[in-house]
């Protein structure tokens, strides 16, 4: 039997207090690709970072032909040929397509003036090689995600790694542009580079892999050494065990309609997505990257332009051109991104708590201080969000309580719609129980909700009704009591 | 002076003065400030005072944020707060035509006050309060167990109780718990209300703790079993980060008084 190329030992990597990698072995065997997937979280991403010089093994040992390696940086692993595309796009917005393409030769081989021609031509014969339809001139800033994800992919192609791992690369693209990439993954296989593919798409599993692993909670639970195996046993080892029902839910009683989208689309990534969202609910959303959740909730708020159908509210046909439409029609959206998109950095509590109910302290001599202070008082007290110091500045505060304090602030300006993307991704734990306690504070008083997660077991334990998107549009709906992590996973993964 | 013949003087100044001063103490008995505060130790232990900056408190009245300047008033105002904050969310859980069990004490209390905005509900409860006040709702129905009526408060117990209890059961138990240790065992401060509660358990398809945010991390030295005896928490959104996270983590549902929100109820 031929020598693995590489081979993982035993690796171990404390990630953080919740979340390790454990004991993992895996090999990587030449001219392969070796699959692999599981769910958000489960350490995949982790794993392969690890391989590529980003983080260092707690314990464990890596060998590449055999020869022990420790592999301490991104440059050592570059040197012992390992090339790692991650999961965002990294490209340099405003070199040219050719120039992204070639950067990593550029520096080595042909000095700093660049011949833009040569290199153009190169490209061009790269792209015909590959059929790829981009124009090599163009800078990447003119391109669209997709196409972007093809630029990184030929980047990663032409870098001549013996060991290349894509991280979700097919996330966000077309059909086209999957085909594109799969025949680059071929290309790579055949000059004999070995392939780490991580993907949740389970139906691209037999059209390029060859071996494939399953990663659950920083552990591999499960492998197989061909991949013909149907897609539901590959579910259920994504699963593995159910953890018990911890979710605090109140039971409410659900009213009218308040929320309805018909036929909504915002090309490339939503197609004719429609919705409703009544009284006193809660609305789960999920998908996986690049399924266009988080496109949605941006048109839901007015920050990303319609292309097509309705938004009512009640029976009112509403358009939002900006968020403050949105705002104006009792429309609250707690972003994914907190620290960019939600706090007031540097400033206090308090600043950070009214700035979306100033009008309720508004009197002809400007703002009222005391009853300022008075109802923040009241907010940060009853919602648990400590310390409770108005006048603390909002860094010091633990990312928990930040976004208690984001929850608050829209509670505050009495919203009735709350969009919450990922609102307890990366919270601590007393936090997400006083989260999950707000929601219900929300739905019991009238208020809806629209959760969007990738945590099954936070949908399936808080939502009245779980909607998965994919590939742009529903594919499924589930109530309460009929959802099961099994068929939001698959469902998920159909495309 | 014996240590028993000291802490009772203690306990019945404690009840008389409702709050005590570690030299005060001292002064009136002669001994030491360590000693004193060695017996109120015990005594917290004992589950009848709480300490404080500078001496004790009942432990029925104690709050968040408490200290020896406060009035008295102004605690139970606080913890009487806090109990119909836990006892709003408690309701939520109730559901016209239930019947439910509530045991005796503050909270429950409250509960029971709450209930008058349903209908149907049967209570089966051994406190004096709650019956009296479930009375006295049209629309609901209570059934009092029998017994013997403590000393320091009204509620029934004994053998008596716990033999009428087994002649029911109920779709949901509402008990307090007077202390969640570090152990995270659930505790209560006597011995029959620990052996009433053990009894409901088994007459009772769900059990839900009801929890003072300060009961968390304290010991009232009988005890009943694990955290996972009860099947819900309800308590303050005040109570301490680190029990809240334990819970959650074991598996637990929490429920804290979040009541921010001021849309229409």
């Amino acid at each position: 039997m031929a020598q693995n190329l590489l081979e993982l030992n035993q690796i171990g990597k404390r990630l953080n207090n919740n979340f390790a990698l454990e004991n993992i072995s895996l090999d990587l065997r030449q001219g392969e690709v070796h699959f692999i997937t599981g769910e958000n979280g489960s350490g995949k991403s982790a794993l392969m970072k690890i391989i590529s010089g980003r983080f260092l093994p707690d314990s464990g040992s890596i060998s590449i032909d055999g020869q022990r390696v420790v592999i301490g940086s991104i440059n050592e692993a570059r040197r012992l040929g390992i090339v790692h595309q991650i999961q965002d796009v990294e490209l340099f917005e405003n070199l040219s397509v050719a120039e992204n393409v070639f950067f990593g030769h550029l520096r080595r081989g042909m000095g700093i003036f660049l011949n833009g021609l040569r290199l153009s031509r190169r490209c061009q014969c790269l792209f015909d090689h590959l059929g790829v339809d981009l124009n090599p001139t163009v800078p990447v800033s003119t391109l669209g995600y997709a196409q972007k994800l093809i630029v990184s992919a030929c980047a990663t192609f032409v870098a001549k790694g013996r060991i290349v791992i894509f991280d979700e690369p097919t996330a966000g693209m077309g059909e086209k542009e999957r085909e594109v990439f799969l025949r680059i993954v071929s290309g790579l296989r055949r000059r004999g580079a070995g392939i780490f593919y991580i993907s949740h798409r389970l139906e691209e599993i037999p059209l390029i892999g060859d071996r494939l692993t399953v990663m659950q909670q920083g552990r591999i639970n499960g492998h197989l050494e061909s991949v013909d195996a149907d897609r539901h046993t590959v579910i259920k080892m994504m699963i593995g065990h159910n953890c018990p029902e911890r979710y605090p839910r109140l039971a409410t009683t659900s009213g009218p309609t308040v929320l309805q989208v018909e036929h909504l689309s915002s090309a490339p990534a939503l197609v004719d997505v429609s919705l409703r969202l009544n009284q006193g609910e809660i609305l789960g959303l999920t998908g996986l990257m690049g399924s266009g959740r988080t496109r949605l909730a941006n048109c839901l708020f007015g920050v990303t332009r319609m292309d097509g159908g309705i938004i009512r509210l009640g029976n009112d046909k509403v358009e939002f051109r900006h968020p403050a439409d949105a705002l104006a029609h009792g429309i609250a959206m707690i972003p994914e991104d907190r620290a960019r998109n939600a706090i007031f950095d540097r400033q206090d509590a308090m600043s950070n708590l009214v700035s979306a109910a100033l009008e309720r302290f508004n009197t002809p001599a400007g703002l009222n201080p005391h009853y300022m202070e008075e109802l923040s008082n009241e907010y940060l007290k009853s919602f648990g969000i400590v310390p409770q110091s108005l006048y603390g500045l909002i860094n010091l505060f633990s990312g928990g309580n930040q976004q208690k304090i984001v929850i608050a602030r829209w509670m505050m300006s009495m919203a009735r719609i709350f969009i919450m993307d990922e609102p307890t991704r990366g919270i601590d734990a007393a936090a997400r129980v006083d989260i999950y306690n707000g929601m219900n504070d929300l739905v019991s008083k009238g208020a809806s909700i629209l959760l969007i997660s990738s945590d099954t077991e936070e949908l399936l334990g808080m939502c009245d009704r779980i909607l998965v998107l994919a590939g742009g549009s529903i594919a499924a709906e589930f109530s309460r009591q009929n959802a099961s992590k099994e068929k939001i996973l698959d469902s998920s993964t159909v495309t | 002076m014996f240590a028993t013949e000291r802490m009772n003087i203690i306990r019945g100044y404690l009840k008389e003065h409702k709050r005590l001063e570690v030299h005060t103490i001292s002064e009136l008995l002669n001994v030491s400030e360590v000693t004193v505060r060695r017996d109120l130790e015990r005594l917290e232990n004992d589950g009848f005072l709480q300490r404080i900056h500078g001496g004790a408190v009942p432990m029925e009245i104690e709050t968040v944020g408490i200290d020896i300047g406060q009035t008295q008033d102004d605690r139970s105002a606080e913890l009487r707060r806090q109990h119909d904050e836990i006892a709003r969310i408690a309701c939520l859980m109730i559901r016209d035509g239930d019947v439910v069990a509530l045991l005796s004490g503050a909270i429950n209390q409250a509960l029971a006050r709450c209930l008058s905005r349903r209908s149907r509900i049967t209570v089966l409860t051994n406190d004096i309060m709650i019956a009296m006040e479930i009375g006295t709702q049209s629309g609901n129905t209570a059934v009092l167990l029998g017994g013997s009526i403590a000393r320091d408060e009204p509620a029934l117990y004994g053998s008596l109780t716990l033999s009428n209890l087994r002649n029911y059961f109920v779709n949901r138990l509402f008990i307090e718990l007077d202390g969640v240790t570090d152990q995270l065992q659930l505790t209560v401060r006597s011995q029959e209300k620990a052996d009433l509660i053990r009894e409901a358990l088994s007459c009772a398809e769900e059990t839900v703790g009801l929890v003072e945010a300060l009961s968390f991390g304290r010991n009232a030295f009988y005890r009943l079993g694990p955290a996972t005896t009860v099947h819900k928490f309800i308590t303050s959104p005040l109570a301490s980060d680190e029990y809240k996270s334990r819970l959650f983590e074991s598996g637990l549902q929490v429920f804290t008084s979040v009541n921010t929100f001021e849309g229409d109820t």
